[in-house]
């Protein structure tokens, strides 16, 4: 068996139940109440309706989870199709909407508590007043978003066994309501406006069907589970609230739910007249259980979003750090918990219906990406790239899709009005968070605006200029070039420029001029000639050098105190990719006084840094030293950037105690690398004297760091330093940064 | 081989399975094999499934984490073979990788921390120890960051 089938151990049940244990949450055992009375009759119609819209998108989400199974469910598809404005769009609501959801449901969940307790009313803390309900919300948040911050799997198995008991009691309750249904018994019909009304806000009972998608590379067979999974779900979800509804206004007399005060729970005191007492302690039991389970799920399912907004660097990688003992993604975990906790009191202390309000914002967010999810799937569709191979296809395409956009949609428009203001702020939010953050992060450009760039011509010019402005700039590749002398200028650009073209990127020229302590900065850089004559020159031979390798530059002056420290502040300011400066005794003075704040530059660098010792540079023939690892493997990529530009002949060394299995290593990586038409050489003996020996014959050795720190090393006089003074050619140091996986490292990315 | 006359533990040393958390965790327990020169390692990486729920950690990122802890191992035993395991219970997805691999003795590192934390992460300290059907090597705790 594969590893990728390892991995996948969800079969069709535990697939299903992740749809049923999400979206049966508060909504069916705290909103029926509240529907009745505003549609009437049409109650049972309000979920209907709300299943069909589900529906739609439900079909969209299984097509497009056949197609990517990625984790990140409906924020990966809206991101991959429609790009990363949409998609931050698509990833703030899904990751808020889940945070919303979250803490509806343990308002319900605390109503619940509130209610077998018995006690009601108001505490004061200080200046605030808070109910009691939001308290124990409070306190059952931060109790669900513990154990998955320690990620007890117990929980998982224990979601199965919850649906399965909440079926069977929603079950009962329908078939013994079913017996004494009285179609007689429904309230007035209240017409169809109310009746949206109520689909608006009981639309939060059907959150969480996309939630299947986002671990749809753990399922097995996906092609065929997923979709039975996702529709299945909401298909049964719909007939179970349909028929708790039909039983709720139809098996007692009408006006009994209308009659129900505000301390009560309309199911639990229909069960109560329908079942005994022992009805009503199982709707409170299933309440608990079906809350607990959906609030368990979406924090889940939360994490799963910002990990692949953290993929594509719309929000922060770093929030995806794995735990050291619990291997959760803890900070992810810990921010949504903090999230949720903040929305319960919120909830509570904006006043009104604290359950509507968080219901209201919850589905707000979910009908925007459902909205946007139908769209992604026409765009999909239509640019049709080759990779896209759903195994499902929606039906009656492009009706249903479109039809499933409009209704999303449309249903936002009865959504109380504070939390569609509220929502559109959100919405608002997130589209500047693109433009201020994300933008110049992420990389990732969507197959729509690719299909609309790459027909510019027969599309309206105002869908391409839009296409164009809101193009992420993230993978501009910016190399940075310090230049002191002017004699390694040429080759120091050369070398610049040849990285930034592999990488479609631009050089940064940067000449900085060390000035006395005693100068003020403002002073020299007004008077920047009596320090310097003379002091452009150096930048205007470098924009020459750049032009003419056909290569964009730009070109700066720094005035500074300390020259060799100056080049980790500019690189960190300017956001460089890759440095590349030279060193050697005539190169940026000596860095200083300050030893310590060198330790902490070298060890955390800001950029990839490739050092050159520079004495003639002459690509001709490369000699690459390796005995693996990601420091040779960068130096390999440099290398192969360098043989795209000047035809270089590159040679890898590998010195091992056995020639034969040295040749063995040294053939496996330079293939796994990609690296062609090279030379192996594997010598046994003193790794430092065959370094020299082998680089007699070359003209430019390149050295990957092989461990954290090699800058300071180098500076400070290490064996390093030794083997860049005794051989005779030229040196690239290379070291990378060490922010990035291990993983990219080594692929030399 | 050195033809040393301590065969017991030449022959313990032949072939150490190394199961590994993390990048961090790699690289700490990789450090602290190193001066016992074990003659072959196999690094171990157990992905922890739910078992028909869904997982901690998205898969894309546990097997990246396993390449990274594999990285770490062989920036110490640049020869070192990697084993990855996909099961809910870590510590029989050991034993089930120490039959596989063949290896002569498991070699772990002890992640400390008090009863309650050990409980919560799901310690396999004793599991380890108690059930194995090979030896058992318990490294020295000591704090490779300084």
């Amino acid at each position: 068996m594969s590893d990728q089938e390892l991995a996948k151990d969800l079969g069709p049940l535990a697939a299903l139940t992740i749809g049923v244990g999400t979206m049966i949450g508060a909504g069916i055992f705290v909103l029926p109440g509240d529907a009745v009375t505003t549609a009437g009759s049409l109650a049972v119609a309000a979920f209907v309706v709300g299943g069909a819209i589900a529906l739609l998108t439900a079909l969209s989400a299984s097509e497009l989870g056949t197609a990517m199974p990625k984790s990140g469910g409906a924020y990966f598809y809206v991101n991959h199709a429609l790009g990363p404005l949409f998609g931050s769009v698509a990833g703030w609501a899904n990751w808020l909407g889940l945070a919303f959801a979250s803490a509806f449901y343990m308002v319900g969940f605390g109503e619940y508590i509130q209610l077998i307790v018995g006690i009601s009313g108001a505490v004061s803390l200080g200046p605030i007043s808070l109910d009691v309900a939001t308290l124990i919300a409070v306190v059952g948040g931060a109790f669900f978003v513990g154990v998955n911050y320690v990620g007890a799997k117990e929980t998982g198995a224990l979601q199965n066994v919850i649906v399965i008991i909440l079926v069977a009691i929603l079950a009962v309750f329908t078939f013994v309501g079913g017996l004494q249904a009285d179609i007689s018994n429904l309230p007035a019909n209240e017409g169809y406006g109310p009746m949206l009304t109520a689909t608006g806000f009981i639309f939060v009972s059907y959150l969480g069907f996309v939630q299947i998608t986002s671990v749809a590379e753990e399922i097995k067979e996906p092609g065929k589970n997923l979709p039975r999974a996702v529709i299945g779900s909401v298909v049964l979800v719909t007939a179970i609230y349909a028929l708790v509804l039909f039983v709720m206004s139809a098996s007692l007399e009408p006006g009994f739910i209308a009659g129900i005060g505000g301390n009560q729970i309309a199911v639990v005191e229909v069960a109560d007249v329908l079942l005994g007492p022992i009805g009503a302690v199982a709707m409170l039991f299933g309440g608990l259980l079906a809350t607990a389970s959906s609030a368990n799920a979406s924090i889940l399912a939360s994490s799963r979003i910002n990990f692949a907004m953290g993929r594509d660097e719309i929000i922060t990688p770093s929030l995806n750090e794995i735990h050291p003992r619990f291997s959760t993604p803890y900070k992810s975990i810990a921010i949504t918990g903090g999230l949720i906790l903040a929305f319960i009191l919120a909830g509570d202390l904006v006043g009104g219906n604290a359950i509507l309000t968080l219901s209201g914002a919850a589905s707000f967010l979910h009908l925007v990406i459902y909205g946007l999810l139908n769209i992604s799937l026409v765009v999909m569709r239509t640019a049709d790239p080759e990779e896209y191979q759903p195994d499902f296809r929606v039906p009656l395409y492009p009706f249903t899709p479109i039809l499933g956009a409009i209704t999303s949609f449309a249903l936002i428009a009865y959504i109380e009005p504070g939390v569609r203001l509220f929502g559109t702020a959100i919405i608002g939010a997130s589209i500047l968070w693109y433009v201020f953050y994300a933008r110049t992060r992420t990389t990732k450009q969507g197959i729509l605006s690719e299909y609309i760039l790459s027909r510019s011509d027969t599309m309206p010019d105002a869908a391409v200029t839009a296409a164009e402005s809101v193009r992420p700039d993230g993978g501009q590749h910016r190399v940075m070039v310090p230049l002191a002398n002017p004699e390694h200028e040429e080759n120091l650009v050369t070398l610049a420029a040849a990285v930034a073209k592999h990488h479609n990127g631009v050089v940064d020229a940067v000449h900085i001029v060390t000035v006395p302590d005693q100068t003020s900065l403002e002073y020299a850089s007004d008077h920047i000639e009596e320090h310097e004559e003379d002091y452009h020159a150096i930048l205007d031979d470098a924009r020459q050098h750049a032009e003419r390798l056909g290569v964009g530059i730009n070109t700066r002056t720094i005035v500074s105190h300390r020259g060799f420290e100056e080049i980790f502040d500019a690189a960190r300011t300017h956001e460089a990719d890759t440095v590349v400066m030279g060193w050697g005794p005539d190169s940026h003075g000596s860095p200083g006084r300050a030893e310590s704040a060198l330790d902490e530059l070298a060890t955390s660098l800001p950029a990839d840094f490739l050092v050159v010792r520079d004495r003639g540079f002459n690509p001709d023939r490369i000699l690459i030293p390796t005995r693996g690892g990601p420091g040779s493997a960068y130096a390999a990529s440099i290398a192969s950037f360098i043989q795209d530009e000047y035809g270089s002949e590159i040679t890898l060394l590998h010195v091992a105690d056995s020639v034969a299995e040295g040749e063995e290593f040294l053939e496996e990586w330079a293939a796994e690398r990609g690296l062609s038409a090279v030379t192996l050489k594997v010598e046994s003996g003193d790794v430092r004297e065959e370094i020299v020996r082998a680089a007699e014959d070359a003209s430019l050795l390149i050295v990957g760091a092989s461990e954290r720190g090699l800058l300071v090393r180098l500076v400070r006089g290490s064996p390093a330093q030794q083997i860049v003074d005794d051989v005779d050619c030229s040196v690239i140091l290379a070291e990378q940064q060490q922010n990035r996986s291990i993983v990219e490292r080594l692929l030399g990315r | 081989m050195n033809g040393s006359d301590a065969n017991t533990e030449q022959d313990m040393l032949a072939h150490v399975l190394l199961p590994v958390a993390n990048e961090e965790d790699a690289l700490a327990t990789a450090t602290v094999l190193e001066p016992y020169q074990p003659e072959h390692v196999t690094a171990l990486h157990v992905v922890e499934k739910g078992g028909g729920v869904p997982d901690k950690t998205p898969v894309e990122q546990s097997e990246s984490l396993a390449e990274e802890s594999f990285a770490a191992v062989r920036e110490v035993f640049p020869d070192a073979d990697d084993h990855t395991a996909y099961s809910r219970d870590i510590a029989e997805a050991i034993f089930e990788a120490a039959d596989e691999v063949g290896a002569s003795a498991i070699a772990y590192r002890s992640r400390g921390g008090n009863r309650l934390m050990q409980l919560l992460s799901g310690d396999i300290s004793l599991t380890l120890v108690t059930d194995a059907d090979r030896p058992v090597i318990a490294l020295p705790r000591v704090d490779s960051d300084k």
